[in-house]
């Protein structure tokens, strides 16, 4: 990227860095328990929603997925530390099983167009369900247990250097040749194709990148967890999460999902106090809310007014990102 | 150079033959002009040519390679750029990041051209940052230009590049082919065939999906089935 691109995003890698350091030290601060749980729930959704973010969210093929993507990092990640592999090497397993489950999805399903691939993404999550039930090796219905338990700490602070990382990472590259080639393709493929932009093959690459951030937070999330069981791991409510995080807060930008994600941990928390049966009901009507009143999600909502306001023009790639 | 080589290109659409059996070469630093009334399958014939979709029968060539089965990504990567006549924007990005979202052809020595000199030569200049969904008809064709351009062509396809132009914008878009003329192989289709002939080296009329007549501008002019099938439109002239 050139020397301006590059200053236009200094500011905000900064803050990412400032805020996942905050994070990251909280319990030095002595944060309390609850504290530092929140906080990692925030850092996961911000994960798994940018994740979400760099496929869909850039290229407008919707995927239901990513949860089943996530799954498939944790269980492969959690049987390779179980089988003795040191830990870099269990998340690096994890993410390598993500990838390869993507690739066979969106080989399978990106050469065409539109729902196709939102229907391969479906079937797909609901197959990991089934044969992660019936697999010897990972435990089947009864799930799958961590046999040395690792400090909290430890997957703590991956998920949030995970945020940061994939935060930056599409902060970057939206100011990116690559990411505007990825939203020409959401916006005309045929355009896109006469440009020279190789579609399918950049849809499959970004899914398979999108798929190893997914695994990654899968990984880190098996272990916090240390126990995973299928319908959990495999329910559908985590490709919800990475879908909704984005959606609601503001999708192809980097903000978006890290405004979505505090929403999204902030209502589970009150509704966990208030009305702990009604969560899904109330994500839904958040869903349909935004997608009714701004498409394009909170904080570009948000910003358009703003931005009606400053006399000054923007400069190009400021337009439809967050801050 | 030869850069494009049809033979015998021949595209169906159920019972309509859009494109029967239509042979011709464009060589670099050329201007082919390609007329004929609406429906002479003008347009089928670039999307044949970009990739759009494959010939029924008949061959491609381009660049000395057989592209007849390429897919139109690689053949913008050898080299051939096309605008679309219903243009094609996306309109969600700016007029910049329409033009930085081209991948230059493979091979290009030319370092690849600033992205605002680009949009300077078709007079966009000042409205780089602004949204391609909030451009006017006649800036959404000359932003096809630049976008084509910037893939660093050997042969660009202009597909009514001056519909929706004001007369100073249309002639400046002219005077850009003239330009670039020495450098690529360029196909014109237009409707404004009199505005248009004096910048073309050589002219192909099309009716009913064939050839009709071919030549030089000026043989073109007076012939007698051309002057036909414009009947109403340009006979006139
Ligand atoms: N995708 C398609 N499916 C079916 N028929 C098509 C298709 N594209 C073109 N046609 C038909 O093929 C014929 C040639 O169309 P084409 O668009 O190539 O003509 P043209 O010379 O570009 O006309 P115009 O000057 O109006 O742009 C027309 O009868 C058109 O209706
Ligand atoms: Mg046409």
């Amino acid at each position: 990227m050139s020397g301006r691109a590059l200053r236009t995003v200094l500011p905000g890698l900064l803050l990412i860095a400032a805020l996942a350091l905050l994070a990251a030290s909280l319990p030095a601060f002595g944060a309390s328990r609850y504290a530092q749980t929140l906080v990692y729930y925030l850092a996961y959704d911000i994960v798994l929603g940018q994740s979400w973010n760099l496929m869909s969210g850039m290229t407008g093929y919707v995927s239901f997925a990513h949860g089943a993507l996530a799954g498939l990092g944790a269980y492969a990640t959690v049987i390779a530390m179980n089988a003795g592999w040191p830990v870099p090497a269990a998340l690096a397993g994890g993410c390598l099983a993500s990838v390869a489950g993507s690739f066979v999805v969106g080989a399978s399903s990106l050469r065409l167009r539109g729902v196709a691939f939102t229907f391969a993404t479906l079937f797909f999550q609901q197959l990991a369900l089934l044969i992660l039930r019936k697999l010897p090796l990972s435990g089947g219905p009864g799930g799958l247990a961590l046999q040395d338990i690792l400090p909290l700490a430890l997957p703590q602070i991956l998920m949030v250097a995970l945020a940061a990382l994939a935060t930056a990472g599409v902060l970057i590259l939206r100011r990116s040749r690559l990411g505007i080639r990825l939203l020409a393709i959401r916006e005309d493929e045929d355009a896109a194709a006469a440009l020279g932009i190789g579609v399918t093959r950049l849809k499959l690459g970004v899914f398979c990148a999108s798929a190893a951030i997914a695994g990654a937070a899968g990984a880190a999330h098996g272990l916090f967890t240390a126990s995973l069981y299928p319908d959990d791991v495999f329910s559908v409510d985590v490709s919800l999460t990475a879908l909704a995080v984005p959606m609601i807060g503001g999708m192809a930008t980097a903000g978006g999902p890290v405004a979505g994600a505090a929403l999204l941990v902030g209502i589970g928390e009150l509704l966990q106090i208030f009305a702990p049966s009604l969560h899904l009901v109330v994500i839904g009507a958040l869903l349909l809310a935004v997608v009714l009143f701004m498409p394009r999600g909170l904080l570009p909502f948000l910003a358009a007014p703003l931005r009606r306001l400053s006399a000054a023009p923007q400069p190009a790639a400021e337009r439809g990102t967050a801050p | 150079m030869t850069l494009l080589d049809l033979r015998d290109v021949t595209k169906r659409f159920g019972g309509l033959q859009a494109v029967g059996g239509v042979s011709l070469g464009v060589v670099q630093g050329e201007v082919l002009g390609l007329f004929g009334p609406n429906g002479a399958g003008k347009t089928t014939l670039f999307n044949l040519i970009a990739g759009s979709f494959p010939p029924d029968a008949g061959s491609i060539r381009f660049a000395g390679q057989d592209v007849t089965r390429l897919p139109a990504w690689r053949r913008a990567r050898l080299g051939l750029a096309r605008t679309f006549q219903v243009t094609r924007p996306f309109r969600d990005l700016t007029a910049r990041e329409n033009v930085l979202a081209a991948v230059p052809r493979r091979g290009s020595t030319t370092p690849a051209a600033p992205a605002a000199r680009l949009l300077a030569e078709v007079g966009l200049d000042g409205r780089a940052d602004d949204r391609a969904g909030d451009l006017t008809l006649g800036m959404l064709k000359r932003l096809e230009v630049a976008r084509a351009l910037a893939t660093d062509p050997l042969l660009l396809l202009l597909d009514e590049p001056l519909a929706g132009l004001t007369g100073r914008e249309a002639a400046d878009l002219l005077a850009l082919v003239v330009r670039l003329k020495s450098r690529l192989g360029i196909v014109i289709v237009e409707h404004n065939v009199r505005q248009c002939l004096p910048v073309c080296d050589r002219a192909v009329v099309m009716e009913g999906g064939v050839v009709i007549a071919s030549g030089l501008p000026d043989a073109i002019r007076t012939d007698p089935r051309v002057i036909r099938a414009y009947l109403g439109q340009e006979a006139a002239e």
